[in-house]
């Protein structure tokens, strides 16, 4: 492309001095470069790919293209939830094809390809994360909302194949999220009308988020009027559902996240081209809007989309112990095997199992083979899981707060207590 | 073949060849959950153009919802067939072009994804014979495009 900046390693591994899929690689970000009408590339310093998800048999080939033709990554990567867990080889095929074979395989060459294999759409809970400022790849939606947002690193809404082009080569085109103007909030959203204890409560994040996520379009919104008390996991409730209803990538919040210490900040010294103040009434039609009718028995409760957190595992012990769930429900928990390994050391894990919850790992419920007898009236906690699992799974939902769950579990019946009911 | 009045050149964001009735995508689709590679089938419920089969055709999109996983879908119809034959766009996208290119990569196709304007997309209607060269230049056999 002219007018494109190549180093000497880039125009390696363009001519193919490194094989033909290093060649590829860079092939597709100089072609990626052009579709963009980017000037320059930019290094960066880690990805987490979406690549290793499976959805035919395509991926897989990919993945052996690479191995085959010696390719080598270029900075830290780690992976994104796979279609199944790992090790769990009890899990039936859906399709009675070799699709699960094929799953596992693809899986298994990006680990062999060198991947960090964390297997988690929270990649952001485990250390060593991405700094204020870092150039990043990232492809899952949440992902990708949360590095630009709460951590303040820079990247496109990437997705398959690029994310691990880019991590071979190591550059990325320098557009969008990765320059200061792509990152300027264009909307305020303001919440003055929402009572403080209402700002307060888990689900308050999830239905922002998600008339976040409605109402911006394709501009960088601004959130004003976040309690100091907002968390990683309440951050992580927006990230989310701002990036099912709409597409989300990066969001404000005045106080709270990283480039946005005050409102002028996260506008460039700009005005906010519209502002969108938001009621009781809007996160009720929310909540209204990501359930579905249903005069069904509950008959499941789903947490942990995205993966749960440490901090989500503790607050969930805390209300589940010394009770068990009912036994007409299913109770599935997906986490990442590093927060895992952390709930296990507290013996976490061995209580919740006893009170009836199904943990998994490496995957997700809305989409893994992994998950047996979710279906019918289904209740979660997460706008995220409420927004795309009716679509993939026969299921009818029911969105509440984490206590809303876990007390409708232990009932086996739906109990809504909160404010958010209209 | 070239006649004026029934061409456009657009902007060549995957070179091929390819002849095929033209799609129009009445709203923006996800490839990703929205759409079967397996059969190349529209299958998001909500979509105007539920249970259409993108075969074979020229896809014209005018509006794309991106997803992580629209590449590898893509790609896999491609694979085994069944995916559209070209991609015109009016809004670039990355997710499609690489999906595009990876295809043809692994599989020696030559799919070409080329972006045009909106307002030329518009003139042209579901089921017009369209073929598409290399440098880009998009045709329209029986009316749209000037």
């Amino acid at each position: 492309m002219p007018g494109l900046h190549l180093d000497s390693r880039d125009q390696n591994l363009l001519d193919g001095k490194q094989g033909k899929a290093m060649q590829f690689a860079m092939q597709t970000i100089v072609a990626a470069a052009n579709i963009e009408s980017a000037k320059s590339l930019i290094e960066i310093s880690f990805a987490h790919i979406d690549s290793c998800f499976y959805s035919g048999r395509a991926h897989l080939d990919f993945a052996l293209f690479l191995l085959q033709h010696k390719a080598q990554l270029a900075v830290p990567t780690w992976t994104n939830t796979g279609l199944v867990a790992l090790d769990d080889f009890s899990i039936r095929d859906p399709f009675a094809s070799n699709e699960v074979d094929e799953a596992r395989q693809l899986m298994e060459a990006y680990v062999q390809l060198g991947c960090k294999a964390v297997w988690t759409c929270a990649p952001y809970q485990l250390p060593g994360r991405p700094k204020l400022g870092d150039h990043i790849v990232g492809s899952e939606s949440n992902a990708v909302s949360f590095y630009n947002s709460v951590i303040g690193a820079r990247t496109n809404k990437y997705g398959d194949f690029f994310d691990v082009c880019a991590a071979l080569v190591g550059k990325v085109p320098l557009t969008g999220l990765h320059c200061d103007e792509g990152r300027r909030s264009r909307v305020l959203f303001t919440l003055d009308d929402i009572p403080r204890q209402i700002r307060a409560s888990d689900i308050f994040y999830h239905l922002l988020g998600h008339l976040v996520g409605r109402h911006c379009g394709s501009l960088v919104p601004v959130i004003s009027g976040l309690p100091d008390s907002t968390d990683e996991d309440d951050l992580k409730a927006i990230s989310a559902a701002g990036s099912s209803s709409g597409s989300v990538p990066l969001f404000h919040a005045v106080g709270i996240t990283p480039e946005a210490a005050t409102l002028d900040d996260a506008c460039q010294n700009q005005a906010p081209e519209k502002t969108v103040s938001l009621g009781v009434a809007d996160l009720q039609s929310a909540r209204e809007e990501l359930g579905t009718d249903s005069t069904q028995p509950l008959q499941g409760i789903a947490l942990g989309t995205p993966h749960f957190s440490y901090t989500e595992f503790e607050r969930l012990v805390g209300l589940l112990q010394g009770r068990c769930i009912n036994k007409k429900l299913v109770f599935y928990l997906t986490t990442s095997r590093y927060v895992y390994t952390q709930a296990e050391s507290q013996g976490w894990i061995g209580l919740l199992e006893t009170a009836g919850v199904k943990i998994i790992t490496d995957t997700c419920t809305y989409f893994s083979p992994a998950v047996n007898g979710l279906e019918g009236k289904v209740m979660t906690n997460a706008a995220k899981w409420a927004y795309y699992a009716p679509g993939m799974l026969p299921v009818q939902v029911v969105l509440g707060s984490l206590a809303e769950c876990v007390e409708s579990a232990v009932a086996g019946e739906v109990l809504l207590d909160s404010w958010a009911t209209s | 073949m070239t006649q004026p009045g029934n061409s456009a050149q657009g902007k060549v964001l995957v070179a091929g060849s390819a002849s095929g009735l033209a799609l129009l995508l009445d709203e923006p689709l996800s490839f990703w959950g929205g759409f079967d590679p397996r059969n190349g089938k529209i299958i998001d419920v909500h979509h105007p153009q539920f249970g259409t089969r993108t075969t074979g055709s020229v896809m014209f999109i005018p509006e794309s919802r991106g997803s992580a996983g629209t590449p590898g879908a893509i790609a896999e119809s491609l694979r085994n067939g069944n995916g559209p034959a070209a991609f015109v766009l009016a809004k670039t996208d990355l997710k499609i072009s690489v999906g595009v290119m990876v295809a043809n990569r692994l599989y020696n196709l030559d799919v070409p994804v080329i972006e045009i304007s909106l307002p030329l997309m518009n003139q042209v209607s579901n089921g017009d014979e369209i073929q598409i060269i290399p440098e880009g230049l998009v045709l329209a056999k029986i009316s749209g495009l000037d």
